[in-house]
This record gives C-alpha cells, sequence and structure tokens, in this order.
C-alpha cells in the first residue's frame, strides 16, 4: 500500500520534474511588428517530424544533401527568425532581449561573443550541453539593419557542420563543443 | 399479264403446314429452353448469387480505384511537403552559416586589427 503511494506520488511529480529540466528550444516571438516593416524576413519553424521528412527528400548521391541529412540525424528542430530592414535602427534591443533572457537559464553557455565596432555586427552564439553533448545551439546575430535568431533542437555536431564548408559557406570555427566553460558568460 | 403473276405470287406464298421433323425439333428446342436458366430470348438471367458477387465486385473495384486516387492524391502532397521542408532546411543551413561565418570573419579580423573587434570565444 505505501509502495503504491509513493509510486503514484513520483508519478505525479513526474511531469513537475520534466517541466523543470531545461529545454534547448527557445520561445521565439512572432516579430510579425518587424516582419511588416523588414524588406526580407525568413520564418523557418521545423519540428523533428518535418525534419524527418525533408531527410527522406535528400538525394544520397548528391554530396551536399548526404552530408545535410548527416545533419539531420541528431537534430530534433531547426527554429529561425531574420529580419532585414532597409535603414539602421529599424528595430529595438528589446526585441531580442526577450530571447537573450532566455539563454541566461541554466543548461546554456555562451560559446562565442563577437563584437565588431567597424561594422557593428553583433555575434553571440550559445550551446547547451548535457552529458558532454551538444543538445542546442541558440545564435543571436544583430547587425545595424539586419537581425537573425537561430535556434537548433537535437544533438549538434559542429564537426559535421564542417563538412558543409564550401557548400553553405559554413566556416571552420575550430570550437571545442564537448568541453565548453561550465558557467554562464553572460 | 398481271393477274398471272399475282396467281404465282398467291401460288407461292400459300400457307403451308410445317413438317412433322420441324415441329418436333420445335418442340423439343422449346421443352430444353424451359429447363435452361436461360429465358427464351436467349439472354441469359443471373442468379441473385451472381448478381450480389458481381455488385461486390464492382464496390471493390471502386473503393480501390478511390484508395488509389486518395494515395496518390496523398503522396503528392506528402511529396510537396517534403521538398518545401528540404527547401527550408537548405534555406535554415544558409542562413546558419552566413551567421556563423560573419562571427569567423569578425574572430579573424582581430589578428588583423584587434583595436575594431572585440571577439570571446
Amino acid at each position: 500500500m505505501r509502495n503504491c503511494s509513493l509510486r503514484i506520488f513520483f508519478a505525479l511529480l513526474a511531469p513537475v520534474f520534466v517541466w523543470a529540466a531545461p529545454s534547448p528550444r527557445l520561445v521565439l516571438p512572432e516579430f510579425s511588428a518587424l516582419a511588416q516593416k523588414a524588406t526580407e524576413s525568413v520564418t523557418i519553424t521545423l519540428d523533428a517530424a518535418l525534419l524527418a521528412m525533408a531527410g527522406r527528400f535528400m538525394n544520397g548521391n548528391d554530396p551536399q544533401d548526404a552530408a545535410t541529412r548527416e545533419i539531420l540525424k541528431g537534430l530534433q528542430g531547426i527554429y529561425i527568425r531574420s529580419y532585414t530592414f532597409d535603414k539602421d535602427a529599424a528595430y529595438q534591443q528589446a526585441d531580442i532581449d526577450a530571447v537573450r533572457n532566455q539563454l541566461s537559464a541554466p543548461g546554456w553557455n555562451r560559446l562565442v561573443e563577437t563584437r565588431s565596432r567597424k561594422s557593428q555586427a553583433n555575434v553571440d552564439i550559445y550551446i547547451m550541453v548535457a552529458n558532454n553533448q551538444a543538445t542546442g545551439l541558440a545564435l543571436i546575430a544583430s547587425e545595424p539593419r539586419q537581425f537573425t535568431i537561430v535556434n537548433i533542437v537535437g544533438s549538434i555536431d559542429l564537426d559535421k557542420l564542417h563538412k558543409l564548408e564550401g557548400q553553405f559557406g559554413v566556416p571552420k570555427l575550430d570550437i571545442d563543443v564537448k568541453a565548453p566553460a561550465p558557467n554562464n558568460k553572460k | 399479264m398481271s393477274e398471272e403473276l399475282e396467281s404465282r405470287l398467291r401460288a407461292a406464298f400459300r400457307p403451308v403446314a410445317p413438317s412433322d421433323e420441324f415441329t418436333q425439333n420445335l418442340i423439343a428446342r422449346v421443352a430444353a429452353d424451359q429447363r435452361s436458366p436461360s429465358n427464351a430470348r436467349g439472354v441469359r438471367e443471373r442468379s441473385p448469387k451472381a448478381s450480389a458477387w458481381c455488385l461486390s465486385a464492382s464496390m471493390a473495384a471502386s473503393l480501390l480505384v478511390a484508395a488509389g486516387i486518395q494515395q496518390h492524391v496523398q503522396e503528392r502532397r506528402e511529396r510537396e511537403r517534403g521538398l518545401e521542408a528540404r527547401r527550408e532546411v537548405i534555406e535554415a543551413l544558409r542562413v546558419t552559416s552566413q551567421k556563423l561565418n560573419l562571427a569567423y570573419e569578425v574572430i579573424k579580423s582581430q589578428s588583423s586589427s584587434p583595436a575594431d573587434d572585440e571577439p570571446g570565444v
């Protein structure tokens, strides 16, 4: 009877623990007001089912498709919001802060932070690591006339991304994904 | 002349009683037709079982055709969705790589002019 009560207690608590676990998926706002102002906008929402479907339509004989399919294998979602404007300061920093604040949650580590005074391009790359494996990636790139948010959910192997070098313009970043700093450099 | 022709025609088309052989053959044929399932005009009548089978076969064929069309439409839609998903994946990787490249360029430019950029890896 006591065992049964304990089981019920833990079963009821399980969703709470699941909810409390950090999720590599970010809640991306609609940015509908910005989308109306933007000259070009890219909104991509690909969940696991769509990624699997896309993988089936990759041509195995094509090297680029084969490399893409390799990358897709461990992914559970790709979410992108990118807006380009025809004038400077068309968006507020507060628009991005709603997303940036989510990256202060436990589990996220800032991997790269670049600030360019010359081009005024700022790029932050965050990664979520669990059991020595990247389970999520977030990229926030803000330029005077463009900002982009990329959220990739799933086991990301940057080495596989390196294989795409020269095909999608992916550079070699020489980043050690498996051993990021444990503290949040926010 | 015309009377002679008329009398000849009358003689030719006069009613003649059928021979016994013809009568027997006719009676035998009628009796055989009554025993057989076909009607007197020679059109075969379907038994209820055969009719039911034909109806079932027609319905099954219709269902098969409908299912085939449905599957074809479904496959076509799935293919369109798959190709759209593929296009989005490629676009997503293009955007991602573009931004990674931006970060890389900033990091790379650090070595040439450290005052301009502030990278942190």
